[in-house]
């Protein structure tokens, strides 16, 4: 160029960052995943195994990081907890995603009233704040892995439902699903073949982020005593446990635990808001 | 006037969801296991004094009349008597509320400034490292347990540091502080009692920034991202082209359509806050709604249970309702 | 005397990871105070990168070289100070799409006086008489409105005040009437020679589509893959242009006179470095070595093209002799008689009656032409010949069956016998199936086999020119033109007995589609199958149609053979509309050459409140007390029937009119 001057509204594309996000995301939780299978290889202690000789230990020694009030070794208690934890955050999210969406895909294309008595009950579910209902559910159903999983999926599933009803429903007034009425094609066919694979878009982005927070009530619930109990290894149970120790100043109890939880979903969070992002930039370009 | 119908009517339509509510928990709280009787009464008791107990709260009678009691005593007014405390429900209720919306409201505002400011910040300087790392710190602390962050901070600002006071109570007894509202901040106004309020206030510190912090950053989002969208837009764009002022820009062009996806998503944010906050008032031994809904729900007292749950239905429908008038007032696309 | 704008050797190559483009190679431009300058070309030509490169806004991460000069000073080089007042009171841009460009959440007041405030410090009283001066009736109440509550025409018209109330030296207009119905777009248009003549501003009016602003520019100049190939008088380029590629656009466009449009093959380049050949070399008919080898320079005085082989004599060849149009005899493949249909409103009562009373009959072998402006009913008569409307009342018979009395299996049989080809071709297309499976969704519902199923779709497709790569594709990797020929395709596949077009080139570019148009063209032939071809364009449906309907809000103004409802209009609205369609070959738009002088409504369409008697009284310019009591029936005049009980009275009332206009 003769002058080869630049001037540039915005630096530069920026696609870059929504993959280094996605990256990063999935490289956390792809080694908090190993460090939960190879547990037994790795963790020197059982989850639930006691060292009499060493309550209250320090980090160090036979105990990288201490132990707590039962004398159990915080470090294997760690690792062991990632399977639990990780699991059924997987597990609840996904059952959520596929009732969910059937739900919202009947209500958003069948309308009439089969939609407004589903929504009717998603708007009673939705008339609480989900942490708040999984509480609820949880003190109801009693605690047990099953039913954690069931809960957590419950509180959920009404969002997917509505997500993927109004997906539908824009989705519906799309030149392409006419096309293949015209073509044809039968209901069921549309829906399947036209109106599911297009309306899943934002689910597919929604749901890491959503495992992500389904961890933090799984632990959250744990911490109030409605999940997981001690001696049960999951992160939230072993904070709480460690919480009184905080106001003495022992921070091995409870810094630990609470520190796996943030990476790991932090790892959810970075791959759900570098998925976003790629989608909003699909969108807009 | 306009406004007035509209919020009539959503009114109205909250009425059947709130209906499906009180049917829906007292039926549940009945049917699913646990016996709030025998948690009251100790292990020595008989068949005959759980009975006893029974008939005093009522409990003997068939459900649907139970149901009809309650309901009646809904519109009086009356919630009950908590099978705990033998105190009235309403009561209790009128002590807890006050000191959980000071904590929700002071986050979330605190929340909502943040993220507008840091968000329009961001969204002007998009991809560049600035934006980089607003974004990744909004998510660090929404990644993060509320709970565990709020030891975290107790571990920091009182044990180590010292510079907050310790987590039990919200305001320092000495200071004589009368409870009007239940919120310490607003008493300690209304009764210009400056102590107390310095003492609220510093109480309150450490729980409302664990709240904000892990609650800003879907609003810190959704502002850049909406911020972002105006500034690529052609409306921006001609603005832009057409020589205005960088102030009038921003004011005029930019917050206005920028703010006006806010109000819903803060809506929402608001029921997580209250969601948050039954963990953080655990953690900061606050005596709130929280540990009080949190406490009924384990020794399954019904009434206690059945008002919260009504309780929190019906402020987050309001919530829902407030937001979609500030929505209606911020765009004028709206239809109401 | 120094030019207002002149643009020298501007090049533009945005660098993007692993893709450079060359958006503008070398480009020279002027436009003088009190003139306006047209600047036309395909999209993806670099049109509205000029428009950028002139306010200094360009995309990240391009790199410029030459000189855009504003009054002596190069607008690349000027500092945020100088730039702040360049942008507005030098040169200020109308946008393309004035509701985008429109902030929504401030009143067009407030916007305008913004604008006004800001350059001229003037007050709203300057707002109102300019919003009266853009022709905005009611201009007092319009300053209230906020953006969306004003039409499309009407927000075009604020946008020409936002950008005129910043009092610039230049007015850049980027395709300011795409999207607006004939009538309205001529309006617009004066707006900008009224600039240029009593304020004295530049104007550049860019847009794709020549016709449409030949009548107004002084000097026009075409852009091909970012570089300008021909520049001059409006008058030499328009009418005799010596570039290849400014000839061959010419000849894309149909024209109302009747000449047909005129295709060539291929598609404009995505150039990533500055062009070394003639870049309209691989398409051009007159290409020989020295095109490839070297690039032709601009070069003339005053007329200037980039060409080693320019081209004499006048672009558009006369009108073909009009083909013998007998009517049809063939079956009767879709019977609609007296439907209405309604749309429910979302909150129940009111509802939108956007048929009322249309009779329609297509046959075998023969084209029906429906026309009408933007919200007249054209696609709501697609949808119900489609099934895919019900009729309020009144019937709709496809194949000698009513559809809405069918269910299941049969039903979705009888569908395929009428299929349509929908206006966005992309988005007909389901985002995440293939080529092979949109066009054989139809035979999957006839139930044919697959191995016959591929075996047809493969014949479509060869019949529609198109790569058998192009099967496995899906709709985000074809371009328009290949995206629409698979809809044709699609159409076509199963035989249906009659096939819908519902504006289906409206949304590609010139060239392509006039290969579109060949397509259709072709099939329209078929004596098999009957075809109805919509659009708002006047001269596409001269082009193939065998009879004209056409429509203004849900009605049926007038109808009959094509040559007679162009050649002889009865109703004032068709009337109307011939004499706003912007024409090429018959003179500038509604141009002396015309026979019959023009007929004007009175108001924009969406200013029109729904009456009772006869629809189009609000805008009429013949409008008597007896045209709003009475309800107006087709009435047979001749060859052709029109709603309108004045029609024998209208030449007459026209020569009156133009009397005592002299
Ligand atoms: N932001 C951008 N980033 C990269 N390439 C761009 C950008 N904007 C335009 N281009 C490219 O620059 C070239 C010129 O584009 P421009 O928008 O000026 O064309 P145009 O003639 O205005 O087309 P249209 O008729 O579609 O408006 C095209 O090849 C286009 O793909
Ligand atoms: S220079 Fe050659 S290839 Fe280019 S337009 Fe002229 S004749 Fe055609
Ligand atoms: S009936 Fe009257 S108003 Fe209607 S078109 Fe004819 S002259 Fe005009
Ligand atoms: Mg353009």
């Amino acid at each position: 160029m003769a002058n080869g001057r630049t001037r540039a509204v915005s630096r530069r594309a920026g696609g870059g960052f929504s993959r280094a996000l996605i990256v990063t995301g999935a490289a956390i939780l792809a080694v908090v995943a190993l460090a939960a299978l190879a547990a037994p290889l790795i963790s020197g202690w059982g989850p639930e195994e006691i060292d009499a000789n060493a309550t209250l230990a320090g980090p160090g020694g036979a105990h990288p990081l201490g132990t707590d009030t039962n004398g159990m070794d915080i470090w294997s208690r760690l690792l062991y907890a990632a399977r639990l934890d990780l699991g059924v955050a997987v597990a609840a999210v996904a059952l959520a995603v596929v009732a969910g969406t059937a739900l919202g895909l009947l209500a958003g294309y069948l309308g009439g009233w089969v939609d407004d008595v589903l929504m009717r009950i998603v708007d009673i579910f939705q008339a609480f704040p989900t942490f708040i209902l999984a509480l609820a559910v949880a003190a109801l159903l009693g605690n047990g892995t099953v039913n954690l999983v069931i809960t957590i999926a419950a509180v959920n599933a009404p969002a997917y439902a509505r997500l993927v009803r109004a997906e539908v429903r824009s989705i519906r007034e799309l030149p392409f699903v006419d096309a293949s009425i015209t073509s044809g094609a039968s209901t069921l066919g549309v829906l399947w073949r036209h109106v599911l694979p297009n309306s899943l878009t934002p689910v597919r982005v929604i749901a890491p982020l959503n495992c992500g927070w389904a961890m933090l009530t799984l632990a959250g619930l744990s911490f109030l005593g409605l999940g997981v109990t001690v001696p049960g290894a999951e992160w939230g149970a072993m904070i709480s446990l460690g919480s009184p120790d905080v106001v003495a100043g022992r921070w091995w109890t409870s810094v630990p635990p609470g520190l796996a939880l943030l990476v790991c979903v932090l790892g959810f969070s970075l791959l759900g808001e570098g998925l976003q992002e790629r989608a909003d930039r699909r969108r807009t370009s | 006037m306009r406004l007035l119908r509209f919020v009539a009517r959503r009114l109205l339509q909250v009425v059947p969801v709130l209906l499906g509510v009180v049917v829906l928990t007292f039926v549940l709280v009945r049917v699913l296991p646990g016996d709030p009787i025998r948690t009251i009464l100790g292990p020595n008791a008989t068949e005959a004094d759980a009975a006893a107990a029974r008939a005093r709260f009522g409990l003997d009678k068939p459900m649907w009349q139970q149901f009809l009691d309650y309901l009646k005593g809904l519109v009086t007014g009356d919630f009950g008597t908590s099978i705990q405390s033998g105190a009235p429900v309403g009561s209790e209720l009128a002590l807890r509320v006050g000191p959980t919306l000071e904590l929700v409201v002071l986050a979330v505002g605190l929340a909502l400034v943040v993220a507008v400011v840091l968000g329009v910040w961001s969204a002007r300087r998009a991809d560049r490292f600035g934006d980089h790392s607003v974004r990744i710190l909004a998510l660090v602390g929404n990644s993060m347990p509320e709970f565990w962050l709020g030891l975290v901070l107790i571990l920091v600002g009182y044990s180590a540091l010292g510079w907050f006071p310790a987590p039990s109570g919200r305001v320092d007894p000495d200071t004589d502080l009368t409870p009007l509202t239940g919120a310490d901040l607003v008493d300690a106004i209304l009764t210009a009692n400056g102590p107390a309020f310095t003492s609220a206030l510093s109480h309150l510190a450490l729980p409302v920034a664990t709240l904000a912090i892990v609650v800003v950053a879907p609003l810190l989002r959704s502002v850049r991202a909406s911020a972002l969208e105006v500034l690529r837009s052609e409306a921006y764009l001609a603005a832009t082209t057409h020589g205005l002022r960088p102030r009038t820009l921003l004011r005029g062009y930019l917050l206005r359509p920028a703010l006006v996806r806010l109000p819903a998503l803060a809506a929402l944010v608001f029921g997580t806050a209250i969601g948050s906050t039954v963990l953080i008032e655990y953690v900061y031994s606050w005596q709130g709604f929280g540990q009080w809904a949190l406490r009924g729900l384990l020794y399954r007292d019904y009434p206690v249970v059945q008002a919260s749950v009504l309780l929190i239905a019906l402020g987050y429908v309001l919530v829902f309702l407030i937001a979609d008038v500030v929505h209606a007032v911020l765009d004028p696309r709206v239809r109401i | 005397m120094s030019d207002l704008l002149s643009i020298e050797d501007l090049s533009v190559l945005i660098r993007r990871p692993g893709r450079d483009v060359a958006a503008l190679s070398g480009v020279d431009l002027r436009v003088d105070a009190g003139e306006v300058v047209g600047l036309v070309g395909e999209s993806g030509g670099g049109k509205s990168m000029v428009a950028r490169a002139i306010v200094a806004l360009l995309p990240g991460g391009a790199e410029t070289g030459g000189a855009v000069r504003f009054e002596g000073a190069d607008v690349l080089a000027m500092d945020e100070a100088a730039l702040a007042t360049h942008r507005g009171h030098g040169a200020a841009l109308c946008f393309q799409n004035p509701r985008g460009a429109l902030s929504p959440t401030r009143t067009v007041g407030r916007q305008l006086t913004d604008r006004l405030t800001t350059h001229q410090k003037l007050d709203r009283e300057a707002a109102r008489q300019l919003f009266e001066a853009v022709g905005i009736r009611n201009p007092a109440r319009r300053l209230d409105a906020y953006p969306h509550e004003l039409s499309g025409g009407m927000a075009q018209r604020v946008m020409i005040s936002l950008a005129t109330g910043c009092a610039p030296g230049l007015l850049v207009a980027d395709e300011p009437t795409t999207g607006l119905d004939v009538t309205l777009t001529r309006e617009i248009l004066r707006q900008f020679r009224h600039a240029a003549d009593t304020d004295g501003r530049g104007v550049l009016l860019i847009s794709h589509d020549l016709a449409s602003i030949a009548s107004v520019c002084d000097r026009v100049a075409v852009l091909y893959a970012g570089t300008v190939v021909e520049s001059g008088p409006a008058a030499k380029v328009l009418r005799e242009p010596a570039h290849p590629y400014t000839r061959a656009l010419l000849a894309s466009v149909p024209d109302v006179s009747g000449r047909p449009a005129r295709a060539i093959g291929g598609a404009m380049p995505l150039l990533s470095s500055p062009p070394a050949a003639c870049p309209f070399a691989p398409r051009c008919a007159h290409a020989t070595g020295e095109c490839t080898a070297s690039r032709p320079a601009l070069a003339g005085d005053g007329w200037q093209y980039a060409c080693f082989h320019p081209r004499s004599g006048p672009a558009a060849a006369a009108p073909p002799p009009a083909a013998e149009k007998r009517p049809a005899t063939g079956r009767v493949v879709m019977e609609i008689d007296d439907a209405h249909v309604v749309y429910g409103s979302r909150f129940g009562s009111g509802g939108h009656h956007a048929l009322r009373g249309v009779s329609l009959q297509v046959r075998a072998g023969e084209t029906v032409g429906v026309v009408g402006e933007s919200g007249c009913g054209k696609s709501t008569l697609a949808r119900l010949m489609l099934g895919l409307a019900a009729p309020s009342s009144g019937t709709v018979r496809l194949a000698g069956t009513d559809p809405h009395a069918q269910r299941g299996r049969k039903l979705r049989r009888l569908r395929t016998k009428a299929r349509l080809v929908f206006q966005d071709p992309v988005g007909s297309l389901s985002p995440r199936r293939t080529v092979a499976d949109a066009i054989g969704e139809p035979l999957r519902a006839l139930g044919v086999p697959a191995a016959e199923r591929a075996e047809r779709v493969a014949e479509v497709l060869a019949r529609m020119h198109l790569d058998p790569t192009m099967l496995r594709r899906r709709p985000h990797e074809l371009s328009g033109g290949q995206a629409q020929r698979v809809g044709i395709a699609r159409a076509l596949v199963g035989d249906p007995d009659l096939i819908v077009f519902d504006e289906p080139t409206s949304a590609l570019d010139v060239t392509v589609q006039a290969q579109i148009l060949d397509v259709i063209a072709e099939l329209a032939g078929d004596a098999s199958r009957g075809s109805v071809f919509i659009s708002h364009d006047l001269a596409t449906v001269r082009g193939f149609c065998d009879r004209v309907v056409v429509l203004y809000l849900g009605r049926i103004v007038e109808q009959g053979p094509v040559e007679e409802v162009f050649g002889n209009p009865r109703h004032p609205y068709t009337r109307a509309l011939l004499s706003s369609a912007p024409s090429l070959d018959g003179g500038t738009a509604g141009g002396p050459q015309r026979a019959e002088p023009r007929v004007e409504l009175a108001k924009d369409l969406d200013e029109a409140d729904a009456a009772t008697g006869c629809p189009l009284a609000a805008r009429c310019p013949f409008v008597t007390d007896e045209c709003r009591a009475q309800a107006q029936p087709l009435v047979a005049y001749g060859a052709s029937e029109a709603a309108c009980w004045r029609v024998p009275q209208i030449p007459a009332l026209i020569r009156e009119g133009a009397q005592t206009r002299a």
